[in-house]
């Protein structure tokens, strides 16, 4: 009785079939009817509203035409048309918004992710590469920036930029000060400071209940300190063929010191299994005194601490702040970021001709420009801010100003120079400022950054797990040197060796 | 009963044209017709109408290409997935866990709401019958946070509890061995009190009467959960463990994403976090469906033949 | 009935009575203390959530962040949205499920088998996000509350579930109620129905809870703002933690207080968990289902 019986294999395959015809017709169909009448004269308007797609973080979308959306409009002189995307799906969204006959004219594209690469291969997307050097603002690209955001040097979007300088070493202050202990400047002075943090009683208490180092299930903190000892920042090219940075022996270094410091218990025991969501917390338990992060990460164990003293005094501050730590043989590398994160690309299904194109190029150069930028990330001066005698930024506390602040626009914001500063209030973000200055010229860069591999896109995350465990497994004592000798061969024989090839090839392609 | 035999006095009718037993359908059972239209309707609609998305899993699916546009591959998504290396230890590490998860986590329901059938104080049933239900509602994030709180190396307080009673130090989270029963546990602590809920509706419908004579019969109580409990839910109890069985491929995927940690990924890694790896996180839809199809036929398969052998030991059970 | 309990309470019996409301309280407290912690977290100060693992009682008793919840606009439109929405959705859902599930509990009717196999055929297998959406569109339905409920008005799993229960139903009484002349509607709605309470409420809660919990049709079908519902709110709040957002945040991004997290995770699951106390009582009342069987 239980089972599909010839009548509804039958049915049930015509239904496929009807479904299939249906379906097909659902399918968008590829280019809307655009009014555009009269296409020689100069001053065709082709778009009379831009909608742009962008991801917010806000628990309270913004609402439509909102007052810093009409400031935005008012600066451009054209009407915006935000479609807000919660940014945990953002990507399913994306997907969805390409498949459908609904596209908007501007989208923000979070990353090089795979449904962004394969809608760009397929033509999706406008290449910008040779029209941005047209425009006044959008021209002054970072040409590196650029570079990184690029798919293999093809430019797909216009990138937002972010800090390239963000990896610091994020120690306790009250810590140090009790064991008499100076801000430690290199790998080999930050030993002292763990050896002393788990051994020398730092919190006094008279029980051994401390640990130097707090390292959570998320391994940044071990590529950021492979880079401090000079390794690659994961793909280095020696003799024109690219070399993992595993392969390298400042990486195998950093790695021997790390286990190291792990056999004597100056990291948190359980280094393997530590939510990176417990991480902050662990550092103001005092389970550890060390983290080795971002300076927004240390900001915020700051304000854990401020929040426990209630004090308000803007120089008083509770963690200290490294920036990139010299190696053992007395060079300085810094671990940046690739300077971008994600870009807004153009879509061709509802822009498509040239003209259109430049329309809206010229509707992003204006957000490029000092006001644009100042505008999109801070806000309406005298609404938002005031600028003081010096220049400085002061947000402005009104109820007007904290009404509008959720509202922001940061996430359409590109790049461009004449961004307002706050003047840095106390001696933490100061010193913070002074140090990403400061170690910009030693940034270790990704050679591998604008590559977007073939191989990698199919198996790049068995592959990574494939190191990170074995690295991991390395540390904890679970296998010896021969077990990480094995865990490489069988990356290389996984496909790595496709990988380096790949990747060698397509960098000779790009240069 | 009637029903039944009419059925059958129709099969034994000669021949009729096909207009004579549409009509004949019509004029006995038109409002049961009528009443089926809403369902088919959104069947056809919401359920059948996208089916033919099934195809991208025989080709590149590109959302911008859309599907007809986009290339055909044939069965290369399949032939990648099953010639994968991990294949078989992605098998194994999912039927492990589904295995143990039908074995353990689905029995503890039916125990817990005879537990609950057996509590006299209607008050004291309700109060706990909440309870028990709210972990439904935590979101696997907050499980799992809990989960290292208790049983972190770092002061974890049953760590601690272990080693004062066994004198061992054991690392629950990290150690390879303990990753499938922590996942049967969580599953059990977040899904038992939920999954009562049904079990307790198909108990509403015994009479207390029923019990009232037992107990005049003589009979313990041992012998009215077997004579009239077990009886009155073991319908729901078979079709729950036929659909149930659709699922033997799928273990979620926050949860075990959540657990898994470089030490314990050899035993942690299934199906749908290997998808979501290569296929979500790759872009890749098709290689997505491609898995899900296989899934599916699986699961259609496991159902049916379920179905079968719960028709062969009670013919009024089953699906159908 | 106590008289005959009294009259068979035998040791053995209290004994074991004794051991099940002990078990049961266990079970109770060791399913409750999570989520009090979640509710005590809410009006706790940042540094107590960070400094103390586990509490019940917070030291320091802070509203700030349902002061900011229940201020906000946007937060109380999306409450009263999703009230609105799991509501009439319930409704629509339930309408849909039991009429369908009634026919084809009929084991005389014609075709009743091929749409059995209709349905679960689609609980396996389904078209996938971006057809169903191209779908929805199709209909009209983007930024319409209808696209949150439609789409999901029938639950396979359920609509068996409930085609089994009435297989169960008394075959008699439906037919003693044809010969006195009702239809079959007549049947389904006066006698059937009403007699089919418990699995009514069981089946209004899993659908209200659903619904309630539904993310990705929001997500994917409202465009305007203005609409969302608690869980986009809930899932924006928690964001950092969740596993899909893994790898795919914004360098910049500051993630919300751990405090407002919590107090959002309680105003999103309090409201749809104090629907099973109102529907128990809908679970004692059908009496006659069941006492015929086959």
């Amino acid at each position: 009785m239980g089972s599909f019986g010839k009548r509804e294999l039958l049915v049930i395959s015509v239904l496929l079939m009807l479904m299939i015809v249906i379906g097909c017709s659902n399918d968008p169909a590829s280019g809307e009817d655009k009014p555009d009448g009269n296409n020689d004269t100069d001053n065709v308007v082709y778009f009379d509203e831009i909608k742009i797609m962008a991801p917010t973080f806000e628990t309270t979308a913004p609402p439509a035409d909102n007052e810093w959306e009409q400031a935005t409009e008012e600066l451009t002189g054209k009407k915006v048309n935000m479609n807000w995307v919660p940014n945990v799906s953002y990507e399913d969204r994306m997907n969805v918004t390409l498949a459908s006959n609904d596209i908007p004219e501007v989208m923000v594209i979070t990353g090089k992710t795979p449904g962004f690469l394969n809608s760009a291969e397929a033509g999706a997307f406008w290449e910008l590469t040779d029209y941005l050097d047209d425009y006044q603002y959008l021209g002054q690209y970072n040409e590196d920036i650029l570079r990184n955001a690029s798919v293999n040097g093809r430019v797909y979007g216009i990138y937002r930029e972010r800090d390239v300088m963000r990896s610091t070493a994020i120690i306790r202050k009250d810590w140090l000060e009790h064991l008499g202990l100076d801000v430690p400047e290199s790998v080999d002075e930050l030993y002292d400071v763990l050896h002393a943090f788990t051994f020398d009683d730092p919190n006094n208490t008279g029980a051994d209940d401390t640990h130097g180092l707090i390292i959570p299930t998320w391994y940044g903190s071990l590529d950021t300190l492979s880079i401090w000892f000079g390794a690659p920042n994961v793909w280095g090219v020696e003799d024109g063929t690219f070399v993992p940075a595993f392969e390298t022996e400042a990486y195998r270094e950093a790695l021997d010191w790390t286990k190291h410091i792990v056999d004597q218990g100056l990291v948190n025991p359980d280094f393997t299994t530590l939510s990176p969501d417990d991480w902050n917390n662990a550092m103001f338990n005092g389970a550890g005194g060390v983290i080795i992060d971002t300076y927004s990460r240390a900001m915020q164990v700051n304000n854990l601490f401020v929040d426990e003293a209630g004090s308000d005094d803007s120089d008083q501050y509770y963690v200290e702040i490294t920036g990139t730590l010299r190696a053992p043989n007395g060079e300085e590398y810094g671990h940046p970021t690739d300077g971008y994160a994600g870009f807004l690309a153009i879509p061709k299904t509802s822009v498509q001709t040239e003209e259109e194109l430049h329309e809206i190029l010229s509707f992003l150069d204006v957000l490029c420009s000092p006001e644009g930028i100042n505008l999109l990330n801070h806000g309406i001066e005298g609404v938002n801010y005031q600028l003081d005698d010096e220049g400085y930024l002061v947000p402005l506390e009104t109820e007007e100003a904290q009404a509008l602040n959720p509202y922001t626009m940061e996430q359409i914001s590109m790049f461009g120079d004449g961004m307002h500063r706050m003047k840095a209030e106390g001696e933490l973000p100061q010193k913070r400022y002074q140090l990403m200055e400061d170690n910009g010229n030693y940034a270790v860069f990704n050679e591998a950054a604008p590559l977007v591999s073939e191989v990698y896109s199919t198996r790049g995350t068995q592959l990574d797990d494939i190191i990170e465990d074995a690295r991991v497994q390395y540390i904890a004592g679970q296998i010896d040197e021969s077990g990480w000798e094995a865990a490489v061969e069988l990356w290389y024989s996984s496909g790595g060796q496709e990988l380096v090839d790949e990747l060698t090839q397509l960098y000779d392609e790009m240069n | 009963m009637k029903a039944l035999l009419l059925q059958k006095a129709n099969k034994q009718l000669p021949r009729k044209t096909f207009v004579e037993i549409v009509k004949q359908m019509w004029l006995r059972d038109k409002w049961l017709y009528v009443l089926l239209i809403p369902g088919v309707l959104y069947f056809l609609v919401f359920r059948y109408a996208p089916m033919y998305g099934i195809i991208i899993a025989f080709k590149n699916y590109v959302p911008y290409l859309g599907i007809t546009e986009s290339s055909w591959v044939g069965l290369d998504h399949f032939t990648a997935f099953f010639s994968s290396p991990d294949f078989l230890r992605l098998l194994g590490n999912t039927l492990w866990i589904s295995f143990l998860s039908i074995a353990i986590a689905f029995p503890a329901p039916i125990f817990l709401a005879i537990l609950l059938n057996e509590v006299r104080f209607a008050l004291y049933k309700k109060f706990v019958q909440t309870c028990i239900y709210i972990p439904h509602f935590l979101s696997w994030t907050i499980v799992v946070g809990l989960t290292h709180l208790l049983f972190s190396i770092n002061g974890g307080v049953i760590v601690e509890m272990v080693e004062t009673i066994f004198g061992i130090r054991i690392n629950f989270l990290a150690e390879p061995e303990w990753f499938r029963p922590m996942i049967i546990l969580q599953g059990i602590w977040k899904g038992t009190g939920w999954g009562t809920i049904i079990f307790l509706a198909a108990l509403a419908n015994v009479s207390s009467e029923q019990y009232e004579a037992a107990i005049v019969d003589g009979a313990g109580r041992f012998r009215r959960i077997w004579h009239i409990t077990l009886p009155a839910i073991r319908g729901t109890v078979v079709i729950m463990l036929i659909l149930t069985m659709g699922n033997v491929l799928s273990t979620g995927f926050d949860q075990i994403f959540l657990m898994t940690n470089s030490l314990n990924r050899s035993v942690a890694d299934v199906f749908d976090t290997y998808v979501y790896n290569v296929g979500i996180t790759r872009g890749s839809y098709s290689y997505s469906t491609a898995v899900g199809l296989f899934k599916s036929i699986v699961g259609i398969i496991l159902i049916l033949t379920t179905d079968f052998i719960a028709k062969k030991v009670d013919k009024e059970s089953g699906l159908f | 009935m106590s008289d005959m309990h009294k009259l068979h309470n035998t040791k053995p019996g209290r004994v074991f009575d004794l051991i099940n409301v002990i078990f049961l309280a266990v079970a109770a407290i060791v399913t409750l203390l999570p989520f009090i912690y979640v509710v005590a977290g809410s009006f706790a100060t940042e540094s107590e959530l960070a400094r103390r693992a586990f509490f019940i009682i917070p030291e320091t008793f802070t509203l700030e962040a349902y002061r900011y919840i229940f201020t906000s606009e946007a937060f109380i439109r999306s409450i009263v949205i999703t009230i609105g929405v799991t509501a009439v959705g319930t409704a629509v859902q339930l309408f849909f499920t039991f009429t369908m599930a009634y026919p084809l509990a009929k084991r005389a009717l014609r075709g009743r088998k091929l749409l059995i196999n209709i349905v679960i055929f689609a609980m396996l297998f389904s078209g996938g996000m971006i057809p169903t959406f191209l779908v929805v569109q199709g209909l009209g339905l983007i930024d319409t509350y209808w696209a949150l409920i439609l789409p999901n008005a029938i639950n396979p799993f359920n609509l068996i579930i409930i085609k089994n229960f009435f297989q169960n139903f008394s075959v008699e009484l439906e037919e003693s109620a044809k010969i006195d002349g009702a239809s079959e509607i007549g049947i389904f709605w006066r006698i059937v129905l009403p007699l089919s309470k418990p699995i009514i409420a069981t089946f209004a809660l899993f659908y209200a809870v659903a619904i309630w919990n539904d993310f990705m049709s929001p997500l994917l079908y409202l465009n305007d703002s203005s609409k969302w519902t608690l869980q986009l709110l809930l899932r924006q709040v928690t964001i950092s933690s969740d596993p899909n957002a893994l790898g795919n945040l914004d360098p910049d991004y500051v993630p919300p207080a751990e405090g407002m997290k919590l107090a959002i995770i309680v105003i999103a699951t309090l409201p749809i968990m104090m629907v099973y106390p109102f529907l128990q009582k809908h679970f004692a009342k059908g009496l006659l289902i069941g006492s015929v069987k086959g």
